[in-house]
């Protein structure tokens, strides 16, 4: 990122410095705004219904819905099994994916089967009887993967049964279930998008699936919540070191300078938790945040309601190296919050009045031009709060301000020994590092699994 | 960058080559920390989780109005505490009705709950010398219910035989007098509340704190990477060689 120099004739290190600091909180100024999208994992295509056009012959007929299949001619051999795949690969960004058939008719010899093929896979064979592929045969119940001989693995399943396959992305295996009950599961060595597959072979055989669109006979989201809390379990084994939960609080409060509830929390911890000693807090130590701590309070709590204007001022005195430079991204960041406060209350003259002294210069400037280009488009609307810049009336807006400010703040301290510590609290970049690793991990084992994410485990728990 | 560093490199890719796991260096790794996207909302709102089931209600009421999260259950917190209290203090149908404000379903779904509840009544009916209505109430609330359930018959049977004895202090089913019973109902009623709030029971921080060690050590079979050691430091530390 670009160092923006052009205000800053006086090159001394803290000023550039800060410069840099204030960067980074521009970049979060916008998250807002696409913040609908950055949660989700791309979206995967998900079967929904039978593929006809990659059909193998005219000894199958797919119904007109596509979710139902019936094997209309005679078998002659082992090279003309009615085989159809479903339209899309299951998906792998999760913890399980799973499908289910009812067999509406087993035909003369009931030779129906359900499993995962491979996009490549021959049309006519049964589903497990080739190589990269699992199939659960109905008329032995045995196990097919990939071999023409299988093992023995379950009940035998006919007319009137239902019939489930899954993929278990947390224990990577194939899993199969019969009439609401897991038969058994096997482990999963056939790599690639795998498509769920159904096959019939004999006269008059027909199978209805179900690609989720109707409930299932099976409790697949128990089946979930049992793998989890299995993970959860082996999780919850691990040892913490003691206090280690309290003291990243503690450093929480005292970082972003929530003073009264640090105070409250001192009070208390004192008649339950043994107090920890945090010398070395983000290379701080206790006596200048403390010293700083009133400050970055009453700073927050002006910005948090709106009150820029008393802000700025208070930073004139406190802190003028703050906002010395204008063009600062802390200034900017103070200005579009002050314009977006005025469109707030509906003083909109006003607002352009203010915009043309304070915002205008950074139209086209790098990296200032979408937040400031934002701001202005809240004049456009009769209702902003519901446009596409609505998100800049929102809390976590002045959150931001609010946090950017107390950044620099704490890094005006002198003894200061690593800038970026100012930026992000304990709590957070061990959050970072959470989120990361999943992520990594996942992508290493070729993106099957669910990822972290931190805003659903927090809305799980409140469930 | 130094000839130390570029060695120290080396030695880590040779020793990722010999176990075939990728290697991430600092300033990679950094890229992707810098890509994952946590929302203050939400570090608030682990925060708020961890003041309110950790107890620190003060805390928490002064972090709600410091940093504007809310927390839906810190009137349950409180409300709970006052459950525990009533039933403590004797005040049983206060007790009740309190439960049955915070979540109706809580008695609905504890029939073992609800009774001992309605024992404690009586109890304390005996306590204070009403007679008259210990008996009927004995007869209308508890009869039906021990009619239901033999173990149930017989606590009632217990408890209304107090008042065969003039001196209840020495008789065998003395104990139900005591303080202890009062309690042993009250940790009843505040577990029953504690698991109809379940996520509410223990702080999430702690897990997510695990979890960081566990993905670590998963991470660790398939690539070298910066590791985070020290938890309240939340230094970022060279890949291990």
């Amino acid at each position: 990122m670009t160092n923006h120099s052009s205000a800053n004739s006086d090159s001394n290190g803290t000023n550039i410095h800060n410069q840099d600091l204030g960067w980074y909180f521009l970049e979060l100024a916008r998250l807002g705004a696409s913040r609908a999208t950055h949660l989700e994992d791309t979206e995967e295509q998900l079967p929904s219904e039978l593929n006809t056009i990659n059909s193998s012959g005219g000894f199958q007929l797919v119904s007109t819905d596509k979710l139902s299949v019936k094997y209309t001619s005679v078998n002659r051999h082992g090279h003309d099994v009615g085989v159809v795949q479903a339209n899309n690969p299951a998906p792998v960004k999760r913890l399980v994916y799973y499908f289910e058939i009812f067999v509406k008719d087993a035909g003369a010899k009931g030779q129906i089967a359900i499993g995962f093929t491979i996009g490549t896979f021959k049309m006519r064979r049964q589903p497990g009887w080739e190589a990269n592929s699992c199939g659960y045969h109905g008329d032995d119940g045995m196990l097919y993967c990939g071999q023409g001989k299988g093992e023995t693995f379950g009940p035998t399943y006919t007319a009137n049964d239902i019939v489930g396959a899954g993929i278990n992305y947390a224990s990577q295996e194939f899993f199969f279930t019969k009439n609401g009950a897991v038969v058994g599961a096997v482990y999963k060595d056939v790599k690639g998008p795998l498509f769920p597959t159904i096959a019939v072979h004999s006269p008059n055989e027909e199978v209805q699936v179900n690609f989720g669109q109707k409930p299932f006979a099976f409790d697949v989201k128990d089946f979930e919540k049992q793998e989890r809390m299995k993970q959860q379990a082996t999780i919850e084994k691990i040892s913490l070191p003691p206090n280690v939960s309290y003291g990243i609080v503690r450093s929480y409060l005292l970082f972003y300078g929530y003073e009264d509830t640090l105070n409250s929390f001192d009070v208390a911890s004192k008649t339950t938790v043994p107090p920890v000693y945090m010398a070395q807090e983000n290379g701080f130590n206790e006596q200048d945040i403390v010293y700083a701590l009133n400050q970055r309070k009453t700073l927050r709590k002006l910005i948090k309601s709106g009150e820029i204007d008393s802000a700025l001022g208070k930073l004139h005195d406190w802190y003028p190296q703050i906002v010395q430079d204008d063009k600062s991204a802390t200034c900017f960041l103070l200005h579009c919050q002050k314009f977006i406060e005025l469109v707030r209350v509906g003083a909109l003259e006003e607002a352009v009045k203010y915009g043309r002294i304070e915002l205008a210069k950074f139209f086209g400037l790098t990296g200032f031009e979408d937040l400031v280009q934002d701001c202005v488009a809240l004049l456009a609307y009769e209702q902003p709060q519901e446009s596409s810049v609505g998100y800049l009336l929102e809390e976590s807006q002045r959150e931001v301000v609010a946090d950017t400010v107390n950044a620099m703040i704490l890094s005006t301290n002198p003894n200061l020994k690593d800038s970026h510590a100012c930026l992000q609290s304990c709590l957070e970049r061990l959050l970072r590092q959470l989120t990361a690793c999943c992520l990594e991990r996942r992508s290493l084992n070729g993106d099957q699994g669910e990822a972290f994410h931190l805003h659903r485990e927090l809305d799980i728990s409140k469930n | 960058m130094s000839l130390f560093w570029i060695v120290i490199r080396q030695l880590a890719e040779i020793e990722a080559m010999a176990t075939s796991k990728k290697v991430i260096t600092k300033e990679e790794w950094e890229k992707k920390l810098n890509d994952v996207k946590i929302m203050k909302e939400d570090m608030n709102k682990l925060v708020m989780n961890f003041l309110v089931t950790e107890g620190y209600v003060d805390a928490a009421e002064k972090f709600r109005m410091e940093s504007g999260t809310e927390h839906i259950d810190l009137a349950t917190i409180t409300d709970r505490m006052a459950v525990k209290k009533a039933v403590q203090c004797g005040n049983v149908e206060d007790a009740i009705e309190k439960v049955n404000d915070l979540n109706p379903e809580i008695l609905d779904t504890n029939p073992q709950l609800f009774f001992h509840l309605q024992q404690q009544r009586l109890i304390e009916l005996i306590r204070n010398g009403k007679v008259e209505e210990a008996l009927e109430f004995a007869q209308e609330e508890l009869a039906p219910r021990g009619e239901e359930n033999q173990s149930f018959l017989e606590e009632l049977e217990r408890t209304v035989s107090l008042l065969a004895f003039e001196d209840v202090s020495n008789c065998p089913v003395g104990e139900l007098l005591d303080i202890s019973q009062r309690l042993k109902t009250a940790s009843e009623v505040n577990a029953a509340i504690l698991t109809s709030q379940s996520h509410e029971k223990d702080p999430k921080l702690p897990s997510l704190l695990k979890m960081l060690i566990w993905a670590q050590n998963q991470l660790d079979e398939k690539a070298a990477y910066p590791h985070i050691n020290d938890l309240s430091t939340a230094t970022l530390e060279d890949p291990a060689i």
